[in-house]
C-alpha cells in the first residue's frame, strides 16, 4: 500500500482542502413531501443520507406511548453498496449501527420538545446512499433538517463535524482516508452556543491537544448551522412565494 | 469520464477524482473529492502578488516563500528556475542533493506522488531536501493538483502518464506567465525526448539533464556525476559488454503473481554467501532450512538484501551448499566456470512444480543436499549507495577522456560496478562512493555513476567515513533546526536550586513532581575516561534491614521532547555510533556529555528506580520517580574495585557500594540459575596512542567484579521498567526479546563437536543451552570452551526491539537473559530505545502524558523496524573499525600466532586468531604447492594435503588449534588492508 501524505507540509489535505476546510455541504428539506412527514436529502462531500420524520403520530403499540412526552425511536439503515466495496451481510442488526441508533436517540431526546406531544411517537428513518467518512455527523445534520420539516419544535438546531487530530493539527470534517488515519472525536453542538449535545471519541486523543480540536471543531459545526440555516431559509422564501401565489 | 466542476465559494471549487482500483481479480471503482483552490502561492521572494494570498497553518503559521528573487544565470535563458519530472529525480537524487548544482528548483506535486509510489526513501529525501534547504538549496513542492488554474482534466484516451506529463507542463506554463514581469524563466529537466518536444510546442523550455548540466558553468565536473542511462547499443565496444553474454530476463509482473498465488513462485529476501559471492540463499516460509541460489545466471543480477522472485529448479541440480571460497575481488571473468549452467531449463508444468516443492521439503528434511533455486523477477531493489574504489586494470591510465572503469566495492558480497568517468586517473588512489542506475540484462556488471570522492586509500578519514557510509551510519554533524531544540542556556544550564522555588515553577510547571533524592550518595561506576554517564547507583541499608537501592538514569526525555526535531533526528540516527577512534553522537555534545550526563559533584535531572530489596536480593517493592540527583564521585570500574577492597575505606558511600557488589552477586546468581547464556565474542579492544593517536596494541577485553555489579542492577532497571510500561501500555510497549533459536542452527555446530569432541550441545532450554557449553571443555585448551561459546554465538537468534502489540506474551521471552519480559531502559543518551521507554515510563507513572506516536501500534512499528537496522548497523560499524585499527597494528609488527580453525573449505580453511580477534581465510594455494593432490573430507570437516613447508602430508580438522603467521597485507585488487594468516 502506498504511504499517503495525509496532510502535508505545506498545509493540504489528501483532497485539497486546508486543515479548517469543511467539505462540500448540499442539502435540501422537504424532498419526499409524501411519503413522511418531514425529510431531508444532504450531502456532506461523497456522504449522501436521505432522511425521513414521521410524527408526531399514535405510537404503533399502546406500550410504547408515555404520558409526560413523546417517544423517538431512530432507524439507521446503511445501505450495502454505500462503502466502496459492496458488503455481503446487511448491517441492520450490527452492533456498531446499534450503538449509533442509540448515541442518535439520545441526542434529539434532549433537543426536541417532546413534552409538547404526549402520547405519541417521533420515528426517524434513516437511509446512507453513500458514506465516506464522519457519518455519524452527517446523521445528526440530516435528522436536524428532516425534524425541522416535519415542524416538530426544537430548542435549536443541532449541528455536527467530525475533527481528527493528525500529529499536532487538528483536521475539521475528515472524509474516509483521513478517518482511517487517525483519531477523531466527533461532536454535535447546540445552536449559536458552545454546548455540546455529543461527544463521540472512539479514539485515544491526547488530552493536552483536545482543547484545540473541540475549538475547530465547534466553529466548524457553527459554519454548518449556517448552511442548514441558509437552505432552510431559502425553502421557506420559496414556499412562501408558492404560498402567496 | 468528464466530471463537472463545482464552484464552492470564491477561489474553491470541487471536482471528482475517479479511478478503478482492481484486486483479487475484481474491479472497484473508487470516486473522491478533489477540491481545486487559487491560494496557491509560487513562493518565489520576486513575486508580490502571491503575498496576499498566503493562509496561515493551524500553528498561525505562514509559508516561507523559499525561490531567490534574483536566481541563477543560465546559458541562453538567463535567470531561471528549474521544473523536475519524476524519473530525473528518481535516478538522479544523489546530485539533487549535492551543492554543485541545482537551486531554486520547483517539484510539482504530481511529481512528487509518482516518486513516492515508485520508491519511499527517494521520497523521504525529497521531502527533507525541501524542509532543510532554506537558503542555500531553495527546493519547493508545487501543489499543481490543488490549484486551479494547473489542474488538467484526463482526455479521453490519453494515459495516466501523459496526462501527467501534461499537468506538469502545464505547471511550467503557469510559472512563466505568473513570473513574466520578473524576468525569471522556467525550465523544465526532463529525458523524456517525447515529452520534451511536446514542451517546446507548447512554448515552456525544456532541456534533458545532461542539457541543463552541459549548460552550467561548471558542467565538466558535474557530468561525472550524471547517471549512467547509456543505451546498450552506444558502447558496444565497450571492453566487457560481450554480445553473446545475456542474463535470462525477469518474468512479466502478471506471471509473477500468478505464480506467486499458485504457490509455484517463492518470494523472499536474498542473502549473498560471505564467502561465496556467486552463492545466494533464501528462507521461505514452507521450507525448513533456506533455499540455495548458485551461480551468476541463477542469481540473474539479484543483489544482497534484495526482495526477489524465485523458482525452484528441477531436482537433478539440487545440491549441498558449497564448500568453495570465493571473492569477487579476485573473481576473473575469463576462467570462471559457471556458464555450465543451462539456460535452457526444461519446461515445466505448475503441478508438477509444485510436486518439485513438496519432493523438496522432503529433501530438506533427510540429507544435506538442499533444493536450488533461480531469480525470476526482482521485487524490491536494496540499492543505495556504495563505498568502492577504481580497479587499476580496468582503464587506460593515458587516456585523458570520458572511459568505463570498473569499480569494486567494499561489501564482498557485491559484484563490480561498470562506470562512465573522465577523472579515472585522479581517482584510481581514492575510495569513492558510487550509487547503482540500472543492471540491464546484456551487461555482465551494473551500471553505475560517481557520487563523490572520500580521500586517499588508507587515509584514517577516508577509512573511517568509508565505513560509515558502508554502514549506512548518519555521521554529519547536527542541523541547525536540531541544535535549536537545546535549552538555550547551552552550557549553562544548571537544575534549579529549590524544587518549589515559583520562578523555576513558571518556567517547567512539571517541576513540582520530581523528587529531590540530592541527599543520597549517589556514584556512577562507568569505563576510564567515559564522558556520558547515563547511569547512577545508590544503596542504603533501611531500618527493617533491607536495602533501599535506586539506579538513576539521566533524564534526557526532559530535553528530547517528543515531536521535535531533535528528537525525530534522535529516532533516525537510533543510536550512538563507537568506532575505535571516535563516537558518532546520537544526541548533540551538549546534552550526551553535559546536561544529560550525570556528572560528579552537581545537580541533574534523573529518572530513577527505587526498589527495597532484601538480603537475598528479592524485590520488595518497586518505585519509579523522575527526581533531582547529585553524584558523589564518578568511578572508573578499576577504582571502584580498589575503593571496595580497600579495608581502610568504611565510609557511607564505600559501605553502599560494598552491599550493591554484594546485592549484584546474588542477582547474578539467580539470574544464571534460571539459565541465563555466558556467550562470547572474540571482541578486542584497540590501545591508542595518547600522543599520536596511533594504535598502540590489541587487548582482550577483560571484565571485573564492578562491571558486573554495573551491569547487573541495569539489568534489574531495565526487567522492572519492562513490567511497569507493559501494565501501562500493553499494546504499544517498547520491548526487547530474544528469541529461542532454532535447532537448525545449532545442527552443523553439533555434528562437528559429536565428531571431534564427542560433545553435544544441548538445545532443549536456555538452561540446558547453558550448561551443555559449561560441558564443553578441553582439559588441555582452556580456549576451547570460549571457542564454543563464540561459535554458538554465531548460531543464535539476533535480539530485536518490538512493541508488546507485535508478539503474545509468551514471546516477549529473552532467551539469553532467561527473563520473561526485558526492554532498555538504562542508556537513553545512546539508545533511542530508552528513550521512548522512558516516556512511556513517564506516562505510567503519571508525570506528563504520553506522545500520540508512543501509542500508535504503526508508528511504534517504524520506529522499532529503524531502531532494530540502526542498532545492527551500529555494531557491524563498530566491529570494521576495529578491524581497520587491527590491521594497522599488525602491519607495524608480524607475528606467529596460535589460531583455530573454525571452517574448513574444498579450498581452504577459516582461522580464528583470539589474540588479534581477527579470523582469516587461508586459501589452499598458500598451503600447498600441490593443489590437486588435496583432498576434503566434507562429512569429517577434514582437509589433508601436501604442506609446502613441510612436505608432507598434513590433515586439517575443525577446531584443530594451529600456529599461524599474522601479517598484514594491502589487497593490491581492493586496496583493503586486511589481516593475512599463513599456516606454520
Amino acid at each position: 500500500m502506498s504511504r499517503l501524505e495525509i496532510y502535508s507540509p505545506e498545509g493540504l489535505r489528501l483532497d485539497g482542502r486546508r486543515w479548517n476546510e469543511l467539505r462540500r455541504f448540499e442539502s435540501s428539506i422537504n424532498t419526499h413531501p409524501d411519503a413522511a412527514d418531514g425529510s431531508s436529502y444532504l450531502e456532506q462531500g461523497n456522504n449522501k443520507i436521505i432522511t425521513l420524520v414521521t410524527g408526531p403520530q399514535e405510537p404503533r403499540l399502546r406500550s410504547q406511548a408515555s404520558f409526560s412526552h413523546a417517544s423517538v425511536s431512530v432507524n439507521l439503515n446503511i445501505t450495502k453498496f454505500s462503502r466502496m466495496e459492496r458488503s455481503k451481510a446487511s448491517h441492520r442488526n450490527e452492533r456498531r449501527v446499534l450503538e449509533m441508533q442509540t448515541a442518535l436517540v439520545r441526542t434529539f431526546e434532549k433537543n426536541v420538545m417532546l413534552h409538547l406531544y404526549p402520547r405519541t411517537s417521533i420515528d426517524i428513518q434513516v437511509h446512507v446512499l453513500q458514506q465516506d467518512g464522519g457519518l455519524m455527523s452527517s446523521l445528526i445534520n440530516g435528522i436536524t433538517l428532516a425534524l425541522i420539516d416535519a415542524g416538530i419544535a426544537m430548542y435549536d438546531y443541532i449541528s455536527s463535524v467530525s475533527v481528527g487530530l493528525y500529529d499536532t493539527t487538528p483536521l475539521l470534517d475528515m472524509n474516509s482516508l483521513e478517518e482511517n488515519a487517525m483519531s477523531s472525536v466527533t461532536l454535535a453542538v447546540v445552536g449559536k452556543s458552545e454546548k455540546l449535545s455529543l461527544l463521540l471519541v472512539e479514539d485515544k486523543i491526547p488530552l493536552d491537544r483536545f482543547e484545540s480540536v473541540l475549538a475547530i471543531g465547534i466553529a466548524g459545526a457553527h459554519r454548518v448551522r449556517e448552511l442548514m440555516d441558509k437552505e432552510l431559509r431559502r425553502h421557506g422564501q420559496k414556499r412562501l412565494a408558492n404560498a402567496s401565489k | 469520464m468528464v466530471y463537472q466542476k463545482k464552484r464552492l465559494s470564491e477561489g474553491l471549487s470541487v471536482t471528482q477524482k475517479m479511478f478503478v482500483r482492481s484486486r483479487n481479480g475484481g474491479a472497484t471503482k473508487i470516486i473522491r473529492e478533489h477540491y481545486l483552490r487559487s491560494d496557491i502561492p509560487c513562493l518565489s521572494k520576486a513575486c508580490t502578488e502571491c503575498v496576499k494570498i498566503v493562509t496561515p497553518n493551524a500553528n498561525k503559521e505562514l509559508p516561507n516563500f523559499v525561490l531567490s528573487a534574483n536566481p541563477m544565470k543560465l546559458e541562453g535563458v538567463g535567470k531561471h528556475y528549474v521544473v523536475l519530472d519524476a524519473n530525473i529525480i528518481l535516478q538522479a537524487i544523489d546530485l539533487l542533493e549535492g551543492p554543485a548544482c541545482f537551486s531554486d528548483v520547483i517539484v510539482p506535486q504530481i511529481v512528487l506522488d509518482e516518486v513516492r509510489n515508485r520508491s519511499y526513501p527517494v521520497y523521504t529525501r525529497m521531502r527533507t531536501l525541501c524542509r532543510d534547504s532554506d537558503d542555500v538549496k531553495r527546493f519547493i513542492i508545487f501543489h499543481n493538483e490543488f490549484f486551479e488554474p494547473t489542474y488538467v482534466e484526463r482526455k479521453e484516451g490519453e494515459s495516466i502518464n501523459d496526462r501527467n506529463d501534461r499537468a506538469v507542463r502545464k505547471t511550467c506554463q503557469w510559472y512563466s506567465e505568473h513570473l513574466q514581469n520578473y524576468g525569471i524563466k522556467v525550465v523544465l529537466v526532463t529525458n523524456d525526448r517525447a515529452n520534451r518536444e511536446l514542451a517546446s510546442k507548447e512554448g515552456v523550455i525544456a532541456k534533458s539533464l545532461y542539457e541543463y548540466v552541459d549548460a552550467l558553468p561548471n558542467g565538466d565536473e558535474i557530468k561525472d556525476n550524471l547517471p549512467n542511462l547509456e543505451a546498450p547499443a552506444a558502447n558496444g565496444n565497450s571492453q566487457e559488454a560481450k554480445s553473446e553474454f545475456k542474463f535470462p530476463s525477469y518474468y512479466s509482473t502478471s506471471r509473477i503473481m500468478g505464480g506467486l498465488r499458485s504457490g509455484v513462485l517463492y518470494q523472499g529476501s536474498i542473502q549473498i554467501s560471505e564467502y561465496n559471492f556467486l552463492e545466494g540463499s533464501i528462507s521461505l516460509s514452507n521450507f525448513s532450512k533456506p533455499v540455495i541460489i548458485v551461480g551468476q545466471q541463477n542469481l540473474n543480477r539479484a543483489f544482497n538484501g534484495d526482495q526477489v522472485v524465485v523458482e525452484l529448479l528441477p531436482d537433478s541440480e539440487w545440491r549441498a551448499p558449497s564448500t568453495v571460497a570465493l571473492d569477487s575481488e579476485h573473481f576473473d571473468v575469463n576462467d570462471n566456470a559457471d556458464d555450465v549452467e543451462d539456460t535452457e531449463t526444461p519446461v515445466f508444468s505448475d503441478k508438477e512444480r509444485r510436486l518439485l516443492a513438496q519432493s523438496a521439503i522432503q529433501a530438506q528434511k533427510a540429507s544435506r543436499v538442499q533444493p536450488t533455486a533461480r531469480v525470476v523477477g526482482i521485487v524490491r531493489r536494496s540499492w543505495r549507495q556504495y563505498v568502492g574504489q577504481i580497479t587499476p586494470n580496468s582503464f587506460d591510465m593515458k587516456n585523458g577522456g570520458t572511459q568505463n572503469v570498473f569499480v569494486i566495492l567494499m561489501d564482498r558480497c557485491l559484484p563490480k560496478i561498470r562506470m562512465r568517468t573522465r577523472r579515472a586517473n585522479e581517482l584510481v588512489d581514492k575510495r569513492i562512493v558510487v550509487a547503482i542506475d540500472s543492471w540491464p540484462e546484456n551487461y555482465k556488471y551494473p551500471l553505475g555513476h560517481f557520487v563523490r570522492d572520500l580521500g586517499k586509500i588508507e587515509s584514517v578519514q577516508a577509512e573511517t567515513e568509508a565505513l560509515l557510509l558502508e554502514h549506512d551510519v548518519e555521521y554529519r554533524p547536527f542541523s541547525k533546526k536540531v541544535l535549536e531544540c537545546l535549552p538555550s542556556e547551552g552550557n549553562d544550564w544548571k537544575a534549579p536550586e529549590n524544587l518549589s522555588d515559583p520562578e523555576s515553577l513558571a518556567k517547567d510547571n512539571l517541576l513540582s513532581k520530581r523528587r529531590d533524592l540530592r541527599d543520597k550518595l549517589i556514584c556512577s561506576i562507568d569505563p576510564p575516561g567515559c564522558v556520558d554517564i547515563d547511569d547512577a547507583l545508590h544503596a542504603k541499608k533501611l531500618p527493617n534491614g533491607n536495602w533501599e537501592v535506586g539506579v538513576h538514569i539521566a533524564d534526557v526525555t526532559h530535553f528530547v521532547k517528543a515531536g521535535t526535531a531533535l528528537d525525530a533526528e534522535g529516532a533516525s540516527r537510533g543510536t550512538s555510533v563507537y568506532l575505535v577512534d571516535k563516537r558518532i553522537d546520537m544526541l548533540p555534545m551538549l546534552l550526551g556529555t553535559n546536561l544529560c550526563s550525570l556528572k560528579p559533584y552537581v545537580d541533574r535531572f534523573a529518572f530513577s528506580v527505587l526498589w527495597e530489596l532484601n538480603d537475598n536480593a528479592d524485590i520488595v517493592n518497586v518505585d519509579f520517580a523522575k527526581s533531582v540527583i547529585k553524584s558523589r564521585e564518578a568511578f572508573s570500574y578499576e577504582q571502584a574495585q580498589l575503593r571496595i577492597d580497600d579495608s581502610n575505606q568504611s565510609d557511607e558511600l564505600t559501605q553502599g557500594m560494598r552491599a550493591l557488589l554484594h546485592l549484584s552477586i546474588k542477582l547474578k546468581q539467580k539470574r544464571l540459575d534460571a539459565g541465563a547464556l555466558n556467550l562470547a565474542s572474540p571482541e578486542v579492544k584497540v590501545h591508542m596512542d595518547s600522543e599520536t593517536s596511533d594504535p598502540g596494541e590489541v587487548e582482550i577485553k577483560e571484565l571485573l567484579a564492578t562491571n558486573s555489579l554495573v551491569e547487573e542492577f541495569m539489568l534489574l532497571a531495565n526487567i522492572s521498567v519492562a513490567r511497569k510500561i507493559y501494565e501501562a501500555f500493553p499494546q504499544t510497549a517498547m520491548l526487547r526479546r530474544h528469541a529461542a533459536p532454532p535447532a537448525t542452527n545449532f545442527e552443523t555446530l553439533n555434528e562437528m563437536l559429536q565428531l571431534r569432541k564427542h560433545m553435544s550441545i544441548s538445545l532443549e532450554s536456555s538452561k540446558a543451552l547453558a550448561d551443555s557449553l559449561d560441558r564443553c571443555k578441553d582439559p588441555e585448551d582452556p580456549y576451547f570452551n570460549t571457542l564454543v561459546r563464540i561459535m554458538s554465538t554465531r548460531c543464535m537468534m539476533a535480539a530485536q526491539y518490538f512493541y508488546a502489540g507485535a508478539y503474545s506474551y509468551s514471546d516477549f521471552r529473552h532467551y539469553g537473559l532467561a527473563v520473561d519480559i526485558y526492554t532498555h531502559f538504562t542508556s537513553p543518551i545512546r539508545r533511542y530505545c530508552d528513550v521512548v521507554a522512558h516516556r512511556q515510563l513517564a506516562a505510567a507513572i503519571g508525570y506528563e502524558p504520553l506522545d500520540l506516536g508512543h501509542r500508535d501500534k504503526n508508528k511504534m512499528d517504524m520506529v522499532c523496524r529503524n531502531i532494530n537496522k540502526r542498532h545492527r548497523n551500529a555494531q557491524f560499524a563498530g566491529r570494521a573499525s576495529i578491524e581497520y585499527y587491527v590491521g594497522q597494528v599488525m602491519r607495524n609488527n608480524e607475528s606467529e600466532e596460535t589460531g583455530y580453525v573454525i571452517r574448513v573449505f574444498h579450498n581452504g580453511i577459516v582461522v580464528l586468531v583470539p589474540k588479534f580477534g581477527v579470523e582469516g581465510l587461508i586459501r589452499l594455494e598458500n598451503l600447498t604447492d600441490d593443489v590437486q593432490s588435496a583432498k576434503f573430507f566434507e562429512d569429517q570437516f577434514r582437509l589433508s594435503f601436501t604442506s609446502s613447508i613441510a612436505k608432507k602430508v598434513q590433515d586439517i580438522y575443525i577446531f584443530d588449534k594451529v600456529n599461524v603467521q599474522v601479517k598484514s597485507v594491502l589487497d593490491p585488487v581492493t586496496s583493503k588492508r586486511k589481516a593475512q594468516l599463513l599456516l606454520k
